[in-house]
């Protein structure tokens, strides 16, 4: 072999990529040449202090965080979960508690208007400003009268269908369905907010899913929001930054929320008429933004 | 038990795929405990901006966990991972590019790292090799970085490149030695690497 040949295949050689005949050639040439040796050796010590190189970055540990809060699927349950790490024993015990605590509940409301508090997430109604809401108060009401905190109705959560998708749309831009899915779940909860019936009468109010789901929301927002803006999708972006500070207010309540602290939120939510942007953003659709 | 705690070390990536396939979020987690690092790493070669490679290595994982159940069985988690952050990082970049905003990758700095500037005896201290192994990798146009940093800095074979950029075997292989060459120009001076091609 010449050295020219040698040192066209060095590279090749260093990188384990040679078919066999040429890396025994060059092998043979190596022991023989001390000029490619040399070379050789030199671009050996060359990947060595690329090696070397430390980007001195982190996965930082809110990264799973943000990246649970996307993907979480209703997969897998929670007792599902609590089974994954707690001894089946200890699961169970729970279970048992449940039941009983759901047998207890059961017997004290027979009546059927609490039913609502519990009623399960339906589908999204077609109405922009569904009449159950109202029809729904003089129920709240009921609840209200015993002086406990008011359990509201849980907004319908728009289904992830997310496992649909191909693997070309995985290569494809995403934000568009991540945004849309957020700017629908933030109009159902702001529309939940804005329907809330508060009375005189009310000491607190329960605002723990309206919270869980504003706090999730929030996370995805500050991630959409900078997306927008590093992709100059700008009415996004101002829509997102609008959004914001409802999501902080609510997330930021109490559990048992004062009703002074909901009518303010919910006063500011009809003032500015957010629900209104946001359904002008899904009307326009996503080619215009 | 079939969980994510009934050995972590025995879940092949095979089996963490299929694992979420199933609907088993602990397993995606553990891809992600597995994988987060390379690709973050991957990513901010590719973009030079620390925050910006945490924005897309989310990104990365959660088009990875939309798609999974679509990927082949033939396909190594890696490569495919990789596959999806080049393109994360490429429309990235390109977006940054339309809206003419783009940060300087080529930093100016790295031009003052001309050949005839006197080579220190003992070499670079880490910090500012590593300062100087960044500039120099941000100076390089976005094919040549791809595949340098997936083979040099990754340790990825020609086969996986191929696989992760869609690039011929010619290409690949001329972009690296070029890359190469570029690296090897700016850097030689500072780390006492004298060989010459």
């Amino acid at each position: 072999m010449k050295c020219e040949v040698c040192s066209e295949l060095l590279e090749e050689y260093l990188d384990g990529e040679l078919a066999l005949h040429d890396r025994e050639q060059v092998d043979a040439h190596l022991l023989a040449c001390i000029e490619c040796s040399e070379s050789f050796a030199a671009l050996t010590a060359e990947q060595e202090l690329f090696t070397r190189y430390d980007r001195e970055i982190e996965v930082p540990p809110f990264l799973w965080t943000r990246i649970a809060a996307h993907t979480n699927t209703p997969k897998r349950s929670w007792f599902g979960s609590l089974l994954g790490k707690t001894s089946l024993a200890s699961a169970i015990a729970v279970l048992l508690i449940a039941l009983a605590t759901g047998v207890i509940w059961f017997s004290s409301h027979k009546s059927p208007e609490p039913k609502l508090a519990s009623t399960p997430p339906t589908a999204p109604s077609p109405d922009p400003l569904p009449k159950s809401d109202e029809s729904a108060a003089p129920k709240r009401e009921v609840v209200a009268s015993h002086r406990k905190p008011r359990s509201r109705v849980k907004p319908p959560v728009v289904a992830d269908q997310s496992d649909v998708l191909s693997s070309e749309l995985a290569y494809l831009d995403m934000d568009e369905q991540d945004t849309a899915l957020h700017i629908e779940q933030s109009k159902i909860l702001l529309r939940s907010i804005k329907n809330v019936q508060i009375s005189d009468t009310d000491e607190e109010i329960d605002v723990t899913y309206d919270k869980a789901l504003s706090r999730r929301l929030l996370n995805e927002n500050v991630v959409l929001r900078r997306d927008a803006e590093m992709k100059a999708k700008f009415p996004t972006k101002t829509l997102l930054a609008d959004l914001e500070p409802f999501l902080i207010d609510i997330a930021n309540l109490p559990d048992r929320a004062r009703p002074q602290d909901v009518r303010e939120i919910k006063e500011r939510v009809q003032k500015t008429e957010i629900v209104a942007a946001l359904l002008d953003y899904q009307d326009r659709g996503a080619n215009n933004r | 038990m079939t969980g994510a705690f009934a050995g972590t070390l025995m879940n092949t990536s095979a089996d963490l795929v299929t694992r979420v396939c199933q609907g088993d979020a602990d397993a995606f987690r553990l891809i992600f405990e597995r994988y987060s690092r390379p690709v973050i790493s991957f990513i901010y070669d590719m973009v030079n901006d620390r925050g910006l490679a945490e924005e897309l290595t989310q990104e990365t994982f959660v088009r990875a966990f939309r798609a999974i159940h679509t990927m082949r069985a033939e396909t190594k988690l890696s490569t495919w991972l990789f596959g999806i952050a080049r393109n994360v990082a490429r429309e990235s970049l390109r977006a940054r590019a339309r809206a003419n905003n783009h940060v300087d990758l080529a930093d100016k700095s790295v031009m003052d790292l001309s050949d005839d500037k006197p080579a220190p005896v003992e070499g670079l201290l880490s910090k500012e090799l590593n300062d100087l192994i960044r500039r120099s990798l941000a100076a390089l146009d976005e094919d040549k970085r791809l595949v340098f940093t997936l083979k040099v800095l990754h340790q990825c074979s020609y086969e996986e490149i191929a696989a992760i950029t869609g690039f011929s075997l010619a290409k690949l292989k001329t972009d690296l030695h070029r890359a190469r060459a570029e690296m090897r120009k700016k850097i030689s001076p500072y780390a006492g690497v004298g060989y010459e091609v």
